[in-house]
């Protein structure tokens, strides 16, 4: 009998690999696929997806006792704390600047400064850094980081349409990458990639975030945006196929199901186990529907995603 | 090792004006250089074609552009912009009468062509002259009887009818002119008997009259037609008196909703009507009661109102009318100023959202006929699209909003005297160049002006693809708030200055203005995406688009293409027909089986709900950007913006 | 291959009768392409172009049921490779493997769990389907008695693990009239469990870990013997092969219409696992990624109520618009005095209100009133942004408690409907902001003076 005919698509685009690190840093390259998520039997899978790991420029006051009696003493300074996330298994330090925000502190350029120097001192892994997610003072504060960090290719985030001129300039003056940030929204996610190419951030120097949403909170519609912002990316079409990120640390343990111990339903569950349970299942799903960088808190929501991850892209 | 650059003589006729200049010049630089002036508005980037000169001998390098005729080629004509210097070349500069064709080939604009799908001339309505046999004792019939008895015997016509004020003049009319008398004839073949409407003593002379009327939310047009010939006498049009209501046919359905709202929605619309009518009258010197048929077109929600009919629920889901297939009526019913015995027909609408003037569009624009995949669109108040081919009709309705009728727009004002219709932004100054509408001074920007000025604004890089101003870019190039400047709603761009315009104010167009229309041409472009993709079709497979409406009459298809209004298809394929609506009312009166079509057109088309439609969100924010997220969907756009460099 | 509403509207009589009770035949031939209304409403049709139509319609993935009809499940059937274009229709059935090996007791108990286990997630009601009865004794006779113990404790669909068809026929004796899943046929034993199958009129898993041509060799010979509901048990032991099995699968089917593997698949994450959490993150993936069916070795509240709520959330209709809760949303830390602007809860025009107002340097509430996701023109249209409607917001969330003003803005776009507000909230001040969102930061400068 004949052998069935696997039916293999014929994708003509591919996704574009952005180079992060560099220069005394460990650099590393992330997208470059050529097929769905994990598809072996279709395309190439050049660079896995990797862990980012949530660092933030001062202690968490919001962290459930379950993360803050993980991370330890290391919570009170970025350093230690990116020096403890390496050793969970962080690929990439993902350093969230949120005093910055006018209700959590409203620290500047100098202290944004600091904070980066010192993470980029503690680890030699990539970094990301995040502002306060507040426009005008994200200008202020990454492009600070930006200057502690020229040349060693940093990502800097969150880029939005608001801001998207001045956080291009900044990476093409220091060379670093962005992340550009939309709200679960395919064409929108397009159209700032447009934005950054056209006020001439190379398109190899973009990461999209296509807004996290987690398990019971959204999650099936980031799923779905990142399938078809995949789809159009194989299909060949340039302005979608930047790698993409997923918050996943900050947006599942945000949810009342993993930060909740009593007063909720007994058919909730075990609360450690439950919250654990919500991480990984929120990146799993995440990496399956196209996330190239995956962020998480939980030691061993690391490690287990880190082998799945391994199984995944394992040759053969 | 430096090479030898040759040079080569560029000589002007008729002025004999000679230059030379290096190899591989431009002849934009030659004739700079040898001090004549051509025309670039764009800039010098082979976009508007105004720079034209015909080459009478030598070589040149040219470079192909869409702005010449294979013929001009073939003549000699290059653009001077974009033509380089590789001989000695002798060149013929354009009279002033060539210049002058050039800047209104280079307008662009649609030019109406009505169209007509060969009804043949049949009115519902005939006169007829009739000697009515006088009674006597012996034959004592009455004087209905007997009159039925003379058309039957005369005119073949069996069982006509007569209702109370034919009967009513009767008695008069038949003695008056000792028993001659003229009878007008209803009969629209549908089955019923025919109809006497009215009866005049004598031998009645003068044309039959009848009006096509199109209701518009906006304007109410009406066309005087003689019966007897098929031909138009006269067009009237006023805005329609609803309008101190709403703008929009929302609005006015809530004004409706209110205590005795309906009925004086109703009442301003006959009166907008009869006004006409009596327009008409004086200025043909008819008694409006000589008027003995009318067709009606307009859209449902106007017909609603038109009628008296509860309109609530058609705004509401799901969206449900009352009826659209209206009855014939009689003009007395409804107190519009004709014979008060005459018909009106109201042809018939589709859906809450797609009327009797859509229904009229496909009608006149023989579109039902068409073998090929057709795309109709109306753009007024609101959006209407048809999508199909004699095999198959679909529609939908888009709300569009009234932007490109200058509502909500802070410049904005309609296609009338004084409105910016066409603009032109030099892609190296950035400064603009506009036309107007006929004479005198600039008084805002019309439809067509936004969407030239929008075109000219993302080409020459003063916004940018999500319409948002490159202040630094522009501030790069001219003094800063000179052309481009904060306002109070945020940066815009002056079209004409204070001193330049007719309002003593300067004429903008606003950030704030072109998110409305990038979300109006979007809310347009996405609804005929989803309603090709619903039926399977791609919509650059379309091989006619027929734009009726209001809209259009200025509208470069090159500019609609650029802002991704329009399908990026080839300009021939694009044709206005001016107001369909009004030509399908007329279509439904001289002939009775342009009646009958318009009841198979309103049954045939599928109608499209897009709120119902799930891919239409995901259209339209695809369509929410210059010219479109998908750039791949107008290649034409991206091809020009390679070419100016702006990827 | 699924037909698009021209190419079925070439087959319909074209008389826009209305018997079918749409207005015209194209528009029953776009329902028919949805798939929302069956081919056979027409009264019309001609017997050549009802077969045509109905063999172009049919399922490219066999809709396979198990159980008893009270609690019965049905995978398969699906229409699509990604949840984008329609809605995944048949959620996989999630149930507990049970070891016919351990404890009759331990065993009643975890039935007991499993059975009473409901969890409420927006209203709906979440619970696992079923048992599979793992025949680890070897031994026909406890096998068919924990069956009928199982069986007898529970109304969950079975699913019955031997490759022995003498353990499997002893436990249909018991239970066969409940419908169970014969898992599974092989290489070996196909023959016997098809009359099995045949018998008892049970849907078949066929057992094919070595890859898909063997896999699709057995299904053939099965469907010859007469049995055609079947489901597969493809190699699914690791998240690599899962992935790119269950993908392929389903490619197959809906690509190349490919009947010899057009069925549901039955998936067992534990089997391979090391951990609970292992478990846990193939199991999910295996939601997403096409599984019909999927076993778990583990019942824990903690483990099912995410893996329900992944379900529930990957089953939703993909194109419902995304909807804002209605709710009143601080933007930038709002005092008592700061402004309320009023909008609608579709996500984009949130989105855009919360963003122009985050960056116009005014604190604010934002108070997003339900409009069934729908933007603001739209909604007001449509009669779902009035005054009535916005009103009960402004009661129904308290508005009154987080502020010392009675003031609200409303998007200039409905300034209409300030009239009709004013009535329905006596006392307040019904401001009129900008019709667009982008107009907020100067308006609220110009008119918002504390």
């Amino acid at each position: 009998m004949a052998p069935v005919e696997l039916p293999v698509e014929k994708w003509t685009g591919k996704i574009k690999e952005v180079k992060l690190g560099g220069n005394g840093r460990k650099s590393m390259v992330i997208g470059g696929e050529t097929t769905l998520p994990f598809l072996k039997f279709e395309g190439v899978l050049p660079n896995k997806p990797v862990i980012a790991v949530e660092v933030q420029d001062a202690p968490p006051k919001d962290w459930p006792q379950a993360l803050v009696s993980a991370y330890g003493d290391a919570l009170k300074d970025p350093g230690e704390w990116a020096k403890k996330a390496l050793s969970f298994g962080a690929e990439i330090i993902y350093l969230r600047l949120k005093s910055a925000h006018p209700e959590e502190g409203n620290t500047g350029a100098a202290e944004a400064k600091k904070a980066v120097a010192k993470v980029l001192e503690a680890v030699d892994v990539p970094v990301i850094v995040i502002g306060p997610e507040v426009p005008e003072k994200d200008n202020e504060v990454l492009v600070a980081a930006s200057e502690v960090g020229k040349g060693q290719r940093l990502a800097l985030g969150n880029c939005v349409e608001k801001n998207h001129r001045t956080i291009a300039a900044t990476c093409i003056a220091d060379g670093h990458v962005a992340i550009a940030k939309t709200p679960i929204e395919i064409n929108l996610a397009k159209q700032l990639n447009i934005l950054l190419c056209d006020v001439g951030l190379a398109a190899d120097s973009i990461i999209m975030d296509p807004t996290t949403g987690s398990l019971g909170y959204g999650l099936e519609y980031t799923y779905s945006v990142m399938e078809r912002l995949r789809i159009a990316g194989l299909m060949g079409d340039g302005m979608p196929s930047m790698p993409m990120l997923c918050d996943v640390g900050e947006e599942s343990w945000r949810q009342k199901e993993s930060r909740v111990t009593t007063g909720v339903p007994e058919t909730w569950g075990d609360p450690a186990e439950r919250a654990i349970n919500w991480e990984i299942i929120t990146a799993i799903s995440l990496l399956n529907s196209g996330a190239n960088i995956i962020t998480l808190r939980h030691p061993k929501t690391i490690e287990f995603l880190k082998n799945s991850i391994a199984q995944l892209t394992q040759a053969g | 090792m430096s090479q030898q650059v040759n040079t080569f003589e560029v000589k002007f006729l008729p002025s004999g004006k000679r230059v030379a200049v290096p190899e591989d010049s431009l002849l934009l630089e030659a004739a700079n250089e040898a001090g004549i002036s051509l025309d670039t508005p764009c800039g010098g980037q082979g976009r508007c074609g105004r720079c034209r000169v015909k080459v009478d001998s030598g070589k040149v390098s040219q470079q192909e552009s869409h702005r010449l005729t294979k013929q001009q080629i073939a003549e000699g004509w290059v653009l001077a912009c974009s033509t380089r210097v590789v001989d000695d070349v002798v060149i013929l500069e354009p009279t002033k009468k060539e210049r002058e064709q050039v800047v209104v080939e280079t307008a662009d604009t649609l030019t109406e062509t009505p169209l007509t799908c060969g009804f043949t001339f049949a009115p519902s309505l005939q006169r007829i002259h009739l000697d009515v046999p006088p009674p006597s004792l012996e034959d004592a019939a009455n004087d209905v009887d007997r009159v039925k008895r003379a058309l039957a015997s005369q005119h073949g016509i069996e069982h006509a009818r007569l209702e109370l004020p034919v009967i009513q003049k009767l008695a008069a009319a038949l003695r008056q002119k000792n028993w001659e008398v003229t009878v007008t004839i209803f009969d629209d073949k549908s089955g019923g008997p025919a109809e006497v409407i009215n009866i005049y003593p004598g031998k009645k002379k003068g044309p039959v009259l009848g009006l096509a009327v199109d209701i518009g939310t906006t304007n109410v047009v009406i066309d005087l037609v003689d019966l007897a010939t098929g031909r138009i006498l006269d067009r009237a049009s006023e805005r329609n008196k609803q309008i101190i209501r709403g703008e929009d046919v929302i609005s006015r359905i809530y004004y409706s909703e209110k205590g005795k709202g309906l009925l004086e929605l109703q009442n301003l619309v006959i009166e907008t009507i009869n006004l006409l009518i009596n327009d008409l009258a004086k200025k043909h010197k008819f008694s409006p009661d000589e008027v003995e048929d009318m067709v009606v077109a307009g859209n449902t929600i106007m017909l609603h109102f038109f009628l008296g009919l509860r309109a609530k629920s058609l705004r509401e889901e799901p969206y449900v009318p009352t009826l659209i297939d209206f009855p014939l009526l009689k003009a007395g019913q409804l107190g519009v100023k004709i014979n008060r015995n005459a018909y009106m027909y109201c042809i018939p609408a589709v859906a809450a959202y797609v009327g009797g003037d859509i229904v009229a569009g496909v009608l006149s624009s023989c579109l039902y006929q068409s073998e090929k995949l057709t795309l109709f669109l109306d753009i007024g108040t609101n959006g209407e699209i048809v999508l199909g081919n004699a095999d198959w009709l679909v529609s939908c309705a888009c709300s569009a909003g009234p932007a490109f009728e200058g509502a909500g727009v802070q410049d904005g004002m309609r296609a009338t005297e004084g409105a910016i219709e066409q603009v032109r932004i030099n892609s190296n100054t950035l400064e603009p160049e506009v036309s107007i509408i006929g004479s005198g001074k600039p008084l805002g920007v019309c439809g067509s002006g936004m969407i030239a000025a929008l075109s000219e604004m993302f080409l020459t890089g003063v916004v940018n693809k999500s319409g948002k101003f490159n202040v630094d870019f522009v501030q790069g190039i001219m003094k800063k708030n000179s052309r481009v400047r904060l306002g109070d709603h945020r940066y815009e761009y002056v079209l004409v200055t204070a001193k330049e315009s007719g309002t003593g104010k300067d004429i903008v167009l606003t950030e704030v203005d072109i998110d409305n229309l990038i979300r109006v041409k979007g809310s347009i472009y996405s609804g005929m995406a989803v309603l090709a993709r619903t039926v399977g079709v791609d919509l650059n497979d379309v091989e006619e688009v027929l734009i009726g409406g209001a809209f259009g009459k200025h509208v470069s298809a090159e500019q609609a293409i650029i802002i991704g209004l329009l399908p990026d298809l080839p300009w021939n394929k694009f044709r206005y027909l001016g107001n369909t609506s009004a030509s399908g009312s007329y279509s439904a009166l001289i002939s009775r089986a342009a009646r009958d079509t318009s009841r198979e057109i309103g049954r045939k088309i599928t109608y499209l709900e897009l709120i119902a439609d799930t891919s239409y969100m995901n259209e339209l924010t695809g369509a929410i950007f210059l010219p479109h997220t998908d750039i791949a969907r107008f290649p034409s756009v991206k091809q020009i913006l390679e070419k100016t460099g702006r990827q | 291959m699924a037909l698009t509403g021209i190419e079925i509207y070439k087959f319909l009589p074209k008389t826009n009768c209305k018997k079918c009770n749409f207005p015209t035949c194209l528009a029953f031939a776009m329902k028919v392409a949805q798939k929302t209304v069956d081919v056979s409403v027409c009264p019309d049709l001609s017997p050549e172009s009802k077969a045509a139509l109905e063999a172009a319609g049919r399922p490219p993935i066999r809709l396979v049921t198990i159980g008893p009809d009270a609690k019965k499940v049905e995978v398969g059937n699906e229409t699509v490779l990604f949840r984008h274009e329609k809605t995944f229709f048949h959620p996989p059935a999630l149930m507990v493997r049970i070891k016919d090996n351990e404890p009759l007791e331990s065993i009643e108990k975890t039935v007991a769990e499993v059975s009473s286990y409901s969890v409420e997630r927006v209203g709906i009601d979440m619970a696992p389907n079923g048992f599979a009865i793992d025949n680890l004794s070897k031994d026909a006779g406890t096998f068919a008695k924990v069956a009928a113990s199982v069986a007898g404790k529970s109304e969950l669909p079975l699913v019955l693990m031997s490759t022995d068809p003498a353990a499997m026929e002893a436990a249909l004796e018991k239970v066969g009239g409940n419908r169970p899943l014969i898992y599974g046929a092989n290489a070996e034993n196909w023959e016997k469990m098809a009359q099995l199958a045949a018998k008892y009129k049970c849907a078949l898993a066929v057992i094919g870990k070595d890859g898909l041509d063997s896999l699709s060799e057995l299904t053939e010979k099965i469907t010859k013997a007469g049995v055609e509901d079947l489901v597969l048990a493809p190699n699914t032991a690791n998240l690599s092969d899962s992935i790119n099995t269950l993908t392929q699968l389903r490619r197959l089917a809906f690509k190349k219409a490919f009947k010899p593997l057009g069925y549901p698949v039955i998936t067992f994450p534990g089997a391979a696992s090391k951990s609970v959490e292992e478990e846990a993150i193939l199991a999910a993936q295996q939601i997403g990624k096409y599984a019909g069916i999927i076993v778990l070795d583990h019942f824990t509240p903690a483990l099912f109520y995410p893996l329900l709520t992944l379900r529930l959330n990957i089953y939703t209709d993909p194109q419902k618009h995304i909807q804002v809760t209605s709710a009143i949303y601080p933007i930038g830390s709002p005092k008592e005095t700061s402004p309320v602007c009023v909008t609608t809860n579709f996500s984009l025009t949130y989105f855009s209100v919360a963003g122009e107002l985050e960056s116009s340097g005014f604190p604010a509430w934002l108070l997003v009133c339900d409009t069934e996701g729908l933007s603001v023109l739209t909604a007001w249209a449509a009669g779902k942004f009035d005054a009535e409607r916005i009103a009960k917001a402004v009661k129904t969330l308290n508005l009154a408690e987080k502020i010392s003003h009675q003031k609200i803005i409303l998007p200039g776009k409905v300034a209409v409907l300030r009239g009709e507000l004013e009535d329905e909230l006596k006392g307040w001040d019904i401001m009129i902001g900008p019709p667009e969102a982008m107009d907020i930061g100067s308006y609220l400068k110009q008119m918002w003076k504390n």
